[in-house]
């Protein structure tokens, strides 16, 4: 098998030879690296960008969460006092801690792609300077993917420490979270890649910014249980991604049967937005 | 080693690619001439797998574009028109980054950079960010990262465009020193002087189209001959009628009108245009964008 392998290669140079007396220049690494690798180094790349500013990126997403859950969590408490969810009791605070992670992985990880992914496009050209080097477009679209994803999954980690040291969830509880965490930052990474790769200029993204995500921030059973809207409200509001990854994020807390919905819900709405995110910026990219 | 034939590219249902087939071997120059909207960017964009063809083939080597652009790149250096560099990275940071992309070591990658930084005459700005570089910084930046992984075909596209004269100089001088190590070298320009002086063969493109291809001597030999005239203050009928008797080439040009010089016939013409009252002339050697004027009527 080796053999074959050098014969190609030798084939390879052969064909390719210089005829004058040119000397090719030797690469320094000349095994192209896999394109899982390639992925990765796309990763990073962002990673580092953001290592240098991050005390600015990181820490005003991040507290956005967490002041929703210590000013409703604490300010309303007092006012409706314990409620009934899904047959059981609750304080108010216990009831919007899942939520509030939830909301941390949906803004994080669908404002990075939108913004982030949109910058790079198309003010930064960063997707056109990567196309220079030896990746291809699956490597750097799955790169940026990663990222916002990742920056999802930050943030909900640290809004759900927060959750744990408030003693609302248990650390249990969050460990059952994760993998919801994960998936629910991909959803919410590929709404926004699909965001960025539609949009025309930077303030087009106010409309999916208000007509999408700011409705289903406050519809998704995040502050106060869906039951409570009209029977027509409630329904349409189920099926936002936001509502579906509340309510699996909430599992550890309230037991809701329909959870494995919710997790398909998730499933569909991640494969069907990264596919149509990777075609329009394919499409811009090559046009 | 790298050969491209028939290519197409349509936007929007209109043809900015026609037809166009070229080879590059190594430790050669190949340049690209036609004025801005020619279709030169689109071209060598399809030849690193930037743009996709409509249809035509490339080949690097064994290996087909665009579907293998991930290796044909690996050992391809890409200077694009835009500075698409990364603006929160300083120089040298920009380079380490990049050197990540094609597998480098940590070592590797911060060798090698500074070496470029040297080369490349980078040294004072090694911690400067894109943003603080005069555009001349800037091109030799993404110079030095298409040059990371040592690779044997570089795309320069209008690498000179907007730079002062030294920067060109100095540019020009880099492009020289990479085709004498061997490299081979893709160029598009729509300065003359720059295709001239650098190209070993050249391609004119205008609208899409491959219009001749040479180098540049035997262009002007070919298309022109050796020596053109510039005339002024000469009614365009005398002008018809020697170029009719001597077989020359006439083209409104400025103010006035541009003729070759037939060598047999070349005291016979100077004279006579010299005895028109209230002419200007001036004799010189054809240039390339004489060459141009004459296949397209149309200026660089």
């Amino acid at each position: 098998m080796s053999t074959n392998a050098d014969q190609m290669t030798a084939a390879a140079r052969s064909e390719s030879a210089p005829t004058a007396d040119h000397k090719f220049p030797e690469p320094i690494v000349s095994r192209l690296p896999s394109w899982p690798y390639a992925v990765f180094s796309v990763w990073r790349r962002h990673a580092i960008v953001y290592s240098r500013t991050w005390l600015i990126n990181f820490l005003p997403p991040v507290t956005e969460p967490i002041f929703y859950l210590l000013a409703f969590g604490y300010g309303l408490s007092p006012m409706v006092g314990e409620f009934v969810v899904g047959g059981q009791k609750m304080s108010y605070l216990k009831f919007i801690g899942p939520a509030m992670i939830a909301v941390g992985v949906c803004f994080q990880g669908f404002f990075e792609s939108a913004y982030g992914s949109f910058i790079r496009l198309r003010f930064q050209r960063t997707w056109h300077g990567l196309l220079t080097g030896p990746l291809g477009f699956r490597e750097i679209f799955l790169g940026d993917l990663f990222w916002a994803a990742t920056k999802g999954m930050i943030a909900g980690v640290v809004t759900g420490l927060v959750v744990l040291m408030l003693g609302q969830i248990s650390f249990m509880g969050l460990l059952f979270t994760l993998p919801f965490i994960v998936l629910g930052s991909f959803m919410f990474a590929s709404i926004g890649m699909m965001t960025a790769g539609f949009v025309k200029n930077i303030d087009q993204i106010n409309v999916p910014v208000f007509l999408f995500m700011i409705p289903m921030f406050t519809f998704s059973g995040t502050f106060f249980p869906r039951d409570n809207l009209p029977p027509i409200l409630a329904f349409i509001a189920s099926w936002l991604p936001l509502a579906q990854l509340v309510d699996l994020i909430r599992l550890p807390v309230v037991y809701d049967p329909t959870w494995p919905m919710d997790l398909a819900g998730l499933i569909v709405w991640t494969v069907v937005t990264s596919i149509i995110a990777y075609r329009v910026i394919f499409r811009q990219v090559f046009k | 080693m790298l050969t491209a034939t028939d290519l197409w590219k349509t936007y929007n249902g209109t043809d900015v690619v026609r037809g166009v087939t070229c080879h590059v071997g190594a430790g050669e120059i190949l340049g690209f001439l036609g004025p801005n909207g020619a279709g030169k960017t689109t071209t060598v964009g399809m030849m690193y797998g930037g743009v996709l063809p409509t249809r035509g083939e490339v080949r690097f080597g064994e290996l087909r574009l665009p579907q293998q652009g991930r290796e044909a790149r690996a050992s391809m250096g890409i200077v694009t028109q835009e500075d698409n560099l990364d603006p929160d990275f300083s120089v040298y940071y920009n380079l380490v980054v990049f050197a990540n992309h094609y597998g480098f070591s940590r070592d590797q990658a911060r060798h090698r950079a500074d070496e470029l930084i040297e080369r490349l005459g980078l040294k004072e700005h090694r911690d400067h960010k894109p943003d603080d570089l005069s555009g001349g910084l800037k091109r030799r930046l993404v110079l030095a990262r298409a040059l990371l992984n040592r690779p044997r075909l570089v795309f320069l596209d209008e690498p000179t465009t907007g730079l002062d004269p030294d920067s060109r100089q100095g540019f020009w001088k880099l492009v020289s020193e990479l085709r004498d190590e061997g490299c081979g070298l893709i160029l598009t320009t729509h300065y003359m002087d720059e295709a001239q002086r650098l190209s070993d063969r050249l391609i004119l493109m205008q609208q899409g189209k491959l219009v001749d291809e040479g180098t540049p001597a035997e262009l002007i030999q070919r298309v022109i001959g050796g020596e053109v005239v510039e005339c002024e203050g000469i009614d365009e009928a005398i002008l018809r009628e020697i170029s009719d008797r001597t077989g020359a080439w006439l083209r409104p040009f400025g103010q006035g009108w541009l003729m070759s010089i037939d060598p047999a016939h070349r005291q016979e013409t100077l004279t006579r245009l010299e005895s028109t009252p209230g002419s200007v002339i001036t004799p010189r050697p054809s240039n390339l964008e004489d060459v141009f004027l004459r296949l397209t009527g149309d200026q660089l």
